[in-house]
């Protein structure tokens, strides 16, 4: 479409300008993933991929991620790179518009989070504490495409 | 050395999702001044310790313009701000009054060529960039009442409408619509044609 997807979480409808994060994120993904040597380890795949998560928890598992990121990920990805930053800031950017949109969604409690959820959130965290903070945070984004893709 | 005077008047000029930064001209006799742009988005004021982040294609530039449409690219309010330098002299920050946020750009109607090609109603529309979608209505003259509607997500070359009839005229007029900020521009001027063998015949 023209820019924008409605992404259905459960009950909670967020619409999302997927071009252009999908687009920020493609011009970088060479560079960021370059800068992650840890091949052997996923932070997001680990042990289970994201498409394994029962649709009733996708809304859990949706308004998590975007908090992860925004909280934990982006802001330790800066690079000498000016370009890479600023395609950075513009995901990071276009996150923290979503975040806000799930959340209210969330705060409504109609994003419930069960058991599997928060399971499957915990995984994720133990994998990002696993490695050092930068290179958590630059595996992480590098594996942005596995969250956006599970998204669409 | 005394500092350059800060850049003043530095405002937005944001039409049709293309987003430009201006500002007044740092004026220092004999010497050339060039400015240098950075923007910062509620993610680095939030999250990022206030961060700035540069244009690289406004940095050091004799301009006083600088195309920020590729860093505006959330729905988010940024702030904006420049600088001068000129010789070994640099000026403090001027900061864009208020923030900017891409919801108030001014959407301007489509641009829109209404073709009768034998009985076959068409419309060519502007490209106006992936972020715009259209909306096209049409109907017979003096049926208002009974208007068709086309959404068009992708510009190609030309929109096929309808297949006419011989005699009336078909009216057709459209708006832009972007999603990303959820806003609509006004409707373009309508434009009438007829069918007429495989002449096109205008009608406005």
């Amino acid at each position: 479409t023209a820019g924008n997807t409605i992404f259905h979480f459960g009950p909670c409808r967020i619409s999302m300008s997927m071009t252009e994060v999908r687009a920020g994120f493609t011009a970088i993904k060479a560079n960021i993933q370059a800068r992650d040597p840890i091949r052997t380890l996923s932070i997001l795949s680990h042990p289970h991929s994201l498409h394994k998560v029962k649709s009733s928890d996708r809304c859990c598992i949706a308004h998590h991620l975007f908090n992860f990121y925004v909280d934990k990920v982006f802001k330790h990805c800066k690079t000498e790179d000016s370009y890479v930053n600023r395609k950075i800031s513009s995901i990071a950017n276009s996150f923290l518009s979503m975040k806000r949109k799930l959340g209210q969604c969330h705060e409504q409690n109609k994003c419930m989070c069960g058991q599997e959820s928060a399971e499957k959130f915990k995984q994720i965290l133990a994998n990002y504490k696993g490695l050092n903070v930068t290179s958590a945070a630059i595996k992480s984004l590098g594996e942005l495409d596995i969250l956006l893709d599970w998204m669409e | 050395d005394a500092l350059l005077p800060a850049p003043q008047n530095i405002s937005i000029v944001s039409i049709n999702m293309k987003h430009f930064l201006t500002w007044s001209p740092v004026i220092v006799q004999g010497e050339t001044v060039r400015y240098s742009v950075e923007f910062q988005g509620e993610y680095e004021r939030e999250y990022a310790n206030e961060s700035w982040i540069p244009i690289c294609e406004c940095s050091l530039i004799t301009a006083t313009v600088c195309n920020i449409t590729e860093d505006i690219s959330a729905t988010v309010a940024y702030n904006l701000r420049v600088r001068a330098d000129g010789g070994a002299r640099r000026s403090e920050w001027g900061t864009l009054k208020g923030f900017f946020n891409r919801i108030t750009t001014s959407l301007t109607p489509p641009l829109m060529k209404v073709i009768a090609d034998g009985y076959h109603l068409l419309v060519e529309l502007e490209d106006m960039g992936p972020a715009f979608q259209f909306c096209v209505l049409y109907w017979k003259k003096g049926q208002e009442n009974r208007m068709q509607q086309k959404v068009v997500k992708e510009v190609s070359s030309v929109v096929h409408l309808d297949t006419m009839e011989a005699g009336p005229d078909y009216c057709v007029k459209a708006q832009t619509y972007v999603e990303a900020i959820n806003r609509s521009s006004s409707f373009s001027q309508t434009q009438c044609v007829r069918a007429q063998g495989s002449r096109s015949v205008w009608l406005v």
